[in-house]
């Protein structure tokens, strides 16, 4: 009793809490306008993409770099679907923003995980970049691969236009002084993973832009923007900068009402990963499980099996909705909970990789309630991968490089890349399990996986790790007027 | 079967001697569990061991507090015992980490050390078990028992059997081998010792609130009336730690299923702070006895062990626990789920997020939060714990899964109990 009692304080208190910092009622609205267009949308109308990683050789480079192509970089405003050909948007490191003029007490605005990067000792070990995953194999970011300042994203309505574009940036490198480190291609814009599965269903709809009545998904923008209140009511850490450095006033103003210059408001950081996937080791694997006593491959086992991993049938059905078969038409809903109905994983495996990637209701604190919820608001990503490399036909066995650009972004790295990374996906503990990190991108060379108890698991095990890291990096994505700062800054 | 308690030794470091201390240390990070130091692996019953070095440091008055080494562990039955087992285990590898302290023997003896520990223990009241009962050697063959059984289970087929059936396998399985056979008898109880002792501790504190209440009630709410005053003007330190704190502190991070936290300050100015500290601190001990019991602090289910230490008479509190996942997942629920209980103690240390009636505000200021926990923690390289795979929730799953074997269960609740599996 004295513990309910003790509960039921600590929710109150919390209520209190919002009522005592006198939390804004309406979450203001998006300004659009001066947000990255890729910030409020995919750009589904724009199937063709590249991004070239640059390097700038100073400000007298950068600046007048940046200048030239200010008004082409796309904003969030609503498009007219038809018109709309071509995207390019913009992002940076720390050594970018410094190339442009920015000066070591400004950067110190932003956050720590930014400001050391996607690479170290510790990072490594936290986000599972170890083994053929560690950053000096990769192929860019890490020790042995240039220092990289941007990330340009390019996408285009027609390969013929994304070739065009693609020439005319490289003139205008030599003409500015940037090198082109590398440029990361992408496949034809498919829903489809190279594993077989419909991905990036489950995104969160930003209050005060997206106009949605989902109660799961609507989180507030402080989580994608900063200079907006978060899931906390708050504003998250970001450069205020001086007046004296913006004479002009092309920054906005402080939305929390101090006299300085938010940098960061309507910019965002932009985790970037080159995920490399193994079709035929992960096909291999299933057919192995799956063999019937007689030796011979079962299919529908492995099809079975596969999905169980994922928690998703192909089609992006839910196995919570969608146990038994593939179920089209339950391929697009996504406001189920898995807390009331499936508490065991009986339908969709407690290990399963959405399952802990989004667990909805079913972790503590008092799984299957608001208060559940509530701290599942605090780990939300917005997903922007595009696949890479040709698909593999059913049967076939090659070497080749295929996988996931994995783009997610977020106002927050610790608490929601880095934070889902370590602890949903690759903690083997997740949410009481044991030795089992994620089936399918669990950074395991020897993982195990148990399938819905039926009503006892057979696990799988000895698992390899099907998903290898060979590019990564943390950038910053700023909002029009930040660009157009950045463009002008004299350091 | 023994209940928990929790060993600390507070010993002053001559300053001249910090060098060599510093290379114990090393040597003795390198490896806590096995060295020729102390080796906390070879300590019967200890579930987590520390050793910290703070450096000296400025008091808010401006004097000095000297350099201090401290030992600390959670260990199996009471702590003296433990103490002579340590004295006995590590021999004269204590003369080296001892060996730097103020008045330390000069001609160590197994009577001496002991001797010299034992007036250097420092009571401490509030202490959280996860667990109260359960020692390393039953959470580690409740281990052992899953292990055996997930291995067993991958060779069976018990197509179309019953939740009700399938059970009553793995019982005749644990019933045949004989290495198991020990998981079908229930647990040991706790000893009757302890329970008696915790049963009139119990009632101390209603007993003695039903005496003193005219008195402690009014008192409490003046005092609370007064921290409300003095929170009106109490200066928050914000801003991020230094950059190179972090990473010392991250590079000991996030080896284990679990880590060690250490944190620690200086209570506020003035008398209301301290007399709000020393009478909370027991509270939080009582509760943590009485009513924290059920694997949760509060809600917090991922903590092994805690400990509130009062320091240099009262003008410091450290704070140490083992927490399962990573610091930024323990913060989280620490905001999430049990603020008000941070803000109850912490908000007393200097330069805590701004509180409103102790326990509104503070750690629900999420980043200013997580900077001042980074900011005030310090290094703990001597780090050791008995189970370093497994969380809290496995171990109390490990548990359910042993008691699962004794007694009749419906067909849902054999659902439930294989879902442990």
């Amino acid at each position: 009793m004295a513990i309910a009692a003790i509960d039921t304080f600590a929710r109150l208190a919390r209520k209190v809490d919002s009522l005592m910092r006198g939390l804004p009622v309406q979450t203001p609205a998006v300004e659009a306008e001066d947000v990255q267009g890729l910030v409020l949308r995919g750009y589904g109308n724009l199937p063709y993409a590249l991004y070239p990683l640059l390097r700038f050789t100073g400000p007298k480079s950068a600046g007048p770099w940046l200048k030239r192509y200010l008004a082409r970089i796309a904003r969030g405003r609503p498009h007219e679907a038809g018109a709309q050909t071509e995207a390019f948007q913009i992002a940076f490191t720390p050594a970018g923003l410094t190339a442009l003029g920015m000066n070591a007490d400004e950067l110190h605005g932003f956050s720590t995980e930014f400001l050391s990067g996607m690479v170290g000792p510790h990072r490594s070990r936290f986000l599972g970049d170890v083994d053929e995953s560690a950053p000096e194999h990769w192929r860019w970011g890490g020790p042995k691969t240039d220092e990289v300042h941007a990330l340009l994203m390019v996408f285009a309505k027609t390969e013929a236009r994304l070739s065009e574009l693609q020439a005319e940036l490289r003139q205008s490198y030599v003409a500015h002084g940037v090198s082109e480190i590398s440029v990361l291609d992408t496949a034809e814009l498919s829903r489809t993973e190279h594993f077989g599965f419909v991905d990036g269903i489950s995104q969160p709809a930003i209050d005060g832009y997206h106009s949605t009545d989902s109660h799961l998904h609507k989180i507030k923008p402080g989580e994608f923007l900063l200079g907006y209140p978060n899931e906390y009511g708050l504003f998250t850490e970001r450069p205020l900068l001086n007046g004296t450095r913006d004479p002009r006033g092309i920054l906005p103003l402080d939305a929390q009402g101090s006299p300085q210059r938010d940098f960061g408001r309507n910019g965002t950081y932009l985790v970037l990963r080159q995920l490399r996937q193994n079709v035929p080791l992960f096909r291999e694997t299933l057919d192995k499980l799956t063999r019937r006593a007689d030796g011979s491959s079962n299919k529908e086992a492995q099809a079975y099996l596969a999905a169980q991993m994922v928690g998703r049938w192909p089609s992006g059905a839910s196995l919570f909705e969608a146990p038994h078969a593939d179920d089209v038409s339950k391929a697009h809903s996504n406001e189920f909970r898995y807390q009331a109905l499936d508490p065991v994983g009986a339908r969709c495996p407690i290990g399963s990789h959405v399952r802990r990637a989004n667990p909805r209701d079913a972790l503590p604190p008092h799984e299957g309630t608001e208060y559940s919820l509530d701290v599942n608001r605090h780990h939300r990503l917005l997903r922007r991968g595009r696949v890479y490399g040709n698909a593999l036909p059913e049967g076939q066995v090659d070497n080749a490089d295929r996988g996931l650009m994995f783009v997610a972004i977020n106002g927050n790295i610790s608490r929601q890349f880095e934070f889902i990374q370590h602890s949903w996906l690759n903690d083997p503990r997740f949410n009481g399990l044991s030795g089992q990190a994620d089936p399918i991108v669990g950074a395991s060379n020897d993982n195990q996986f148990a399938p819905s108890p039926k009503p006892v698991s057979a696990y799988c095990t000895g698992l390899p790790r099907f998903v290898t890291v060979t590019g990564g990096g943390y950038f910053f994505m700023p909002g029009i007027r930040a660009l157009r700062f950045l463009s002008e800054l004299t350091p | 079967m023994p209940h928990q308690e929790a060993l600390t030794i507070i010993a002053p470091v001559a300053e001249e001697r910090e060098p060599e201390l510093a290379e114990v240390m090393r040597a003795l990070a390198a490896n806590p569990a096995q060295n020729d130091v102390l080796a906390f692996g070879a300590l019967p019953g200890c579930h987590f061991g520390r050793v910290l070095h703070l450096p000296a440091s400025t008091d808010l008055s401006g004097q000095k507090i000297g350099p201090q080494l401290m030992l600390l562990s959670d260990c199996d039955g009471s702590a003296e015992v433990h103490l002579r087992q340590l004295v006995a285990v590590a021999g004269d590898g204590l003369d080296r980490l001892f060996g730097s302290c103020v008045d330390y023997p000069r001609q160590p003896s197994p009577e001496n050390r002991l001797a010299f520990l034992q007036k250097r223990v420092q009571p401490v009241k509030a202490v959280y078990v996860h667990r109260q009962g359960r020692g390393v050697e039953q959470i580690r063959r409740e281990a052992e028992l899953r292990k055996a059984l997930v291995t067993w289970l991958a060779e069976q087929r018990f197509q179309g059997l019953s939740a009700i059936a399938i059970r009553a396998q793995i019982i005749a399985h644990v019933r045949a081998s004989g290495p198991l056979r020990w998981a079908l008898e229930p647990a040991e109880g706790i000893d009757a010792g302890y329970r008696l002792r915790n049963a009139l501790d119990a009632l101390a504190l209603p007993l003695g609130l039903a005496a003193l209440g005219p008195v402690v009630v009014p008192a409490a709410l003046l005092l609370l009336l007064l921290i409300r005053l003095q929170e009106q003007t109490d200066s928050m330190q914000s801003g991020r730690p230094a950059p190179e704190l972090v990473r010392t502190l991250t590079e000991l991070e996030d080896f284990a299923a679990h880590n060690g936290f250490t944190a620690g300050g200086y209570v506020k100015p003035g008398w209301v702070r301290r007399a709000a500290v020393s009478s909370l601190l027991p509270l939080i001990g009582w509760g943590s006895r009485h009513l924290f019991t059920r694997d949760s602090l509060a809600g917090v289910k991922s903590i092994h062990f805690a400990r509130w230490v009062p320091m240099d008479n009262g003008r410091r509190v450290v704070f140490c626990s083992n927490y399962d996942g990573s610091l930024e997942s323990y913060n989280n629920d620490f905001i999430d789920l049990v603020a008000w209980g941070l803000n109850l103690i912490f908000s007393n240390g200097l330069g805590y997020p701004s509180t409103r009636w102790l326990v509104f505000g503070g750690a629900r200021y999420e980043q200013e939060f997580k900077n001042f926990l980074r900011r005030h923690q310090f290094p703990t390289p001597v780090w050791y714990s008995a189970y370093p795979h497994l969380s809290a929730r496995n171990i109390e799953r490990n548990a359910g899964l042993r008691t699962g074997l004794q007694g009749h269960m419906t067909e849902q609740k054999a659902q439930a109990w294989l879902s442990l599996l």
